[in-house]
């Protein structure tokens, strides 16, 4: 256990509605170890993103949680919102699914990297823009030093969620949240930027939480795979065991409903 | 029997730029395309954003008029029909949209929105609207219990059976998905495109499935057609665009795919065949 | 960017120079003669026939309006008497100079406008910003309640209200007059606050529920919630991911308002007798003088176009979507 770097253990996260409070997510436990993806995925309303927001604190308001959220064993489940911005960007950081929404469209994306690097770790204005330059440098922006002074709005599809992913990283964390990344791209960006963070992620060591409905990219991508329904765990276990021998009918029902590319049989 | 001909289409779109700063310029979406749909047949165009496959979808359903070329449906050139011969060509050619809610109108009733087509001809089927739109739900998998319901009160892969109910209604020879299935989940989304399918056999139409999805468009096209930037780089059935892809762009986004571990996902059919 | 600065003051030329033949057209052809008027009750044939030459009104209507054009430029002789430039005619009421009424009388809009404006910017975006934040407590309802009933509440029947209160009653302010600053500070203060709240009143009620609804828009913006991923402070996050998205598209509105109100605030100017733009505009159209009527619509138009050339600019300045053409 004290080898893993992420723990979620029996996280339960209740929503208030207009119906009374409501399990989103129930029960669930995970771990995400140095190095390792760990995929999770389901339909609308299984509960995945609900679970990533919940690890940053970042649910709606008058959402409560309990179980237990442990990053190198410290507890982060119940601290307070001042509290967690030492955490949030800087040991656990997250990118989301459409880009363009995702960075504020008033800004550099410079900027938006150096803010959030000067939070963390402080100094001068033109040592952060230099981390900048440097983080864009890393996921093969061309012409960083130029684009650095660019608008969200000047990047196409995929060079933003770049720009997101360099910004994820630019502190170091020790896990990456990605909460349906390459889902609203196309799939020739998409397949280019599942190679960018597989590339980062052997070259940094950072643990990733990859979120996503598409069970092919989960295949590529993830090492361990916890599939949700409806706010349950129904399956939790390697990647390998949960695609080649399924446990749950769930899992095998989702698995028979993706469409094939290379399938020789047609029905 | 080709029942639609899309001959040299090209649309020009006159964009203002995005600046306040920016002079007028020309963005050719649709590029010279040109393409037939057989009766019967389901013709796919796949392509990714900003590829010119919706714009085509659109002036085939002559929901846009093209800068040039013609549309030409069962014999006949509808690109500048007007009137009756447009009403005519409505009632053939039907279009089911990506998003359901946002094209059912959230204050009728199903049974308004399926019959809509009809009452806009001022036609009362026979049997009435009731039995009518109760026989259509039927068909498309709904509990036809539910006609006197609202589109909010139904999931998204129900709604999107609805708007597939009510192309049917005017018993079209054409249906023109334009990303019919793409917002929906992975096991709604098997669900409709089967029903599609089955719909198909029962009736005999034609279909021009729009879609980005290529694992999608080969469970349910006879021929693909691949557009980038606004022309159609390729053109054939399913077996030789999927099999034997022939232009670079083709095979670019056939490799892009993201795909089940195959040794993983054989091993688990065996076990479940065993 | 100077070519589009010049296009847009071109077209201002342009729209100026429509607004002109408009407000011409209507009121020189469409009301009485203005040399009947002139020459009121006693009067003959003959001295209406010398008016009419001294006003040019013999005239084709193109010429007499090229007359006013000019005269605007570079003066123009009546008779006699000569006008210099930028002449706008004479008060068939007062025979006072036009251009000279306007000078005497636009310090009082200006000072008006801007106190009204600052008023209602401080109440309106800093009572919104609070609503938006506390959404849902009974501050947020309680503001948004009185912001409504205060857009409904008309200018004049607060204005009223107030003076009666205030001045009457409780007699703390003194009856509003257009003392200048210099004169007497306090005073200044005093006779200038009640007309500046009953103006600022409606606006700062429409620019709060504005204000707030832009700033519950932008917090659930998302990138507002990246903002709060990135382990922002809470004031940077309010500052750069919530004010500025929130408050930009204000900028445009507030822009408009306020060059709306430089050509006079007709109401509140005419209730408390203060002698600005909007007062001298409702006594020229009660008694019909022509002159005047055609310099205050010239003048407010000019504050209206302009105003928008420069609410554009500062959109453009503000805005990089706007700004920068994407590459």
């Amino acid at each position: 256990m004290s080898d893993e770097l992420f723990v979620v253990d029996n996280l339960t996260v209740t929503l208030p509605t207009s119906r009374g409070p409501v399990d989103v997510v129930k029960n669930v436990s995970f771990t995400v170890g140095r190095d390792e993806t760990v995929g999770i995925v389901g339909e609308s309303g299984s509960g995945k993103s609900m679970t990533a927001l919940a690890v940053l604190g970042l649910l709606p308001r008058g959402a409560r949680t309990s179980g237990s959220v442990r990053l190198d064993g410290a507890e982060l489940l119940g601290r307070s919102d001042r509290d967690l911005r030492s955490v949030r960007g800087n040991a656990i950081s997250m990118v989301f699914q459409d880009p363009l929404s995702s960075l504020n469209p008033y800004y550099t994306v410079g900027l938006q990297i150096s803010e959030m690097y000067r939070t963390h770790r402080g100094g001068s204005r033109s040592a952060a823009r230099k981390v900048a330059i440097e983080a864009l440098e890393r996921v093969h922006i061309p012409d960083a030093a130029r684009r650095v002074d660019h608008y969200p709005h000047q990047f196409s599809g995929g060079m933003r969620q770049r720009v997101m992913i360099a910004m994820a990283l630019c502190c170091s964390p020790s896990l990456l949240i990605a909460d349906e990344p390459t889902t609203a791209l196309d799939v020739t960006v998409q397949a280019q930027i599942l190679e960018l963070l597989g590339e980062l992620q052997s070259t940094t060591g950072t643990g990733m939480m990859f979120i996503t409905h598409d069970l092919a990219v989960i295949s590529s991508i993830a090492q361990r795979v916890l599939v949700m329904q409806s706010g349950d765990p129904v399956e939790y276990g390697t990647a390998e065991q949960v695609f080649s021998a399924p446990r749950h009918e769930y899992t095998r029902m989702l698995l028979d409903a993706v469409p094939r590319i290379d399938d020789e049989v047609l029905s | 029997m080709t029942l639609l001909q899309v001959r040299g289409v090209t649309k020009e779109f006159v964009t203002r730029g995005e600046g306040t700063m920016a002079r007028r310029s020309t963005f050719t979406a649709v590029d010279d395309v040109s393409f037939e749909v057989e009766l019967g047949e389901t013709l796919a165009i796949v392509g990714e954003s900003g590829s010119g496959k919706s714009t085509t979808a659109r002036i085939a359903a002559r929901l846009l008029e093209p800068t040039a070329g013609t549309v030409v449906f069962d014999g006949q050139d509808v690109t500048k029909a007007r009137g009756r011969e447009l009403a005519t060509f409505r009632n053939n050619v039907q279009v089911v949209f990506q998003d359901p809610f946002s094209s059912l109108n959230p204050r009728y009733t199903v049974e308004r929105i399926v019959t809509a087509p009809l009452t806009y001809q001022g036609i009362t089927p026979k049997g009435g609207r009731r039995a009518f739109t109760q026989e259509l739900m039927e068909r498309v998998g709904l509990n036809p219990d539910h006609c006197r319901r609202y589109p909010a009160q139904f999931s998204g892969g129900q709604a999107q059976r609805i708007g597939i109910a009510r192309a049917l209604a005017v018993n079209p020879k054409l249906v023109i998905c334009d990303e019919a299935v793409s917002a929906l989940d992975v096991s709604i989304q098997a669900q409709v495109l089967e029903l599609l399918m089955r719909l198909q056999r029962e009736s005999g139409f034609s279909y021009v499935f729009i879609a980005h999805d290529l694992a999608v468009v080969r469970q349910i096209s006879q021929r693909v057609a691949v557009m980038n930037r606004g022309r159609i780089v390729e053109v054939g059935t399913r077996d030789q665009v999927f099999g034997d892809p022939q232009d670079e762009y083709t095979k670019t986004l056939l490799a892009a795919v993201p795909r089940i571990n195959p040794e993983w996902d054989a091993r688990r059919r065996g076990k479940e065949a065993s | 960017m100077m070519r589009y600065v010049l296009g847009r003051l071109g077209g201002v030329v342009l729209i100026l120079l429509a607004v002109c033949l408009f407000t011409y057209l209507i009121f020189f052809k469409l009301s009485p003669d203005p040399a009947v008027m002139i020459c009121g009750k006693t009067c003959t044939p003959e001295r209406i026939d010398s008016i009419r030459d001294v006003l040019g009104l013999n005239q084709p209507l193109l010429t007499q309006f090229w007359d006013f054009l000019s005269g605007i430029f570079v003066g123009r002789d009546y008779g006699s008497v000569h006008c210099s430039a930028p002449c706008l005619g004479y008060s068939f009421q007062t025979n006072e100079s036009v251009w000279s009424m306007i000078t005497a009388r636009l310090p009082v809009s200006i000072t008006v406008a801007v106190g009204a404006a600052v008023l209602w910017l401080l109440v309106g975006v800093i009572g919104g910003l609070v609503s938006a934040v506390k959404q849902g407590t009974w501050w947020d309802r309680s503001a948004m309640g009185l912001a409504l009933g205060g857009v409904s509440v008309p200018n004049y029947v607060l204005a009223l209200l107030l003076q009666y209160v205030l001045v009457v009653k409780l007699q703390l302010l003194p009856f509003p007059s257009a003392v200048p600053f210099a004169d007497n500070p306090l005073l200044w203060f005093e006779s200038y606050l009640m007309p500046w709240v009953v103006l600022a009143v409606g606006y700062a009620c429409l620019y709060a529920r504005l204000t707030r609804s832009n700033v519950i828009d932008t917090l659930a913006e998302n990138y507002y919630r990246t903002a709060r991923a990135k382990g922002l402070n809470g004031a940077l996050i309010m500052r750069r991911h919530a004010l500025r998205p929130a408050l930009t598209p204000i900028t445009t509105i507030f822009g408009m308002d306020f060059a709306g109100l430089l050509g006079g605030a007709l109401i509140t100017e005419t209730v408390f007798g203060l002698n600005g733009i909007g007062k001298m505009a409702a006594d020229s159209i009660a008694k019909n003088d022509q002159p005047v009527i055609m310099a205050v619509t010239l003048l407010a138009a000019f504050f209206v176009v302009i105003g928008n050339v420069v609410v554009d600019l500062l959109y453009t300045a503000l805005d990089p979507r706007v700004r920068v053409v994407s590459s």
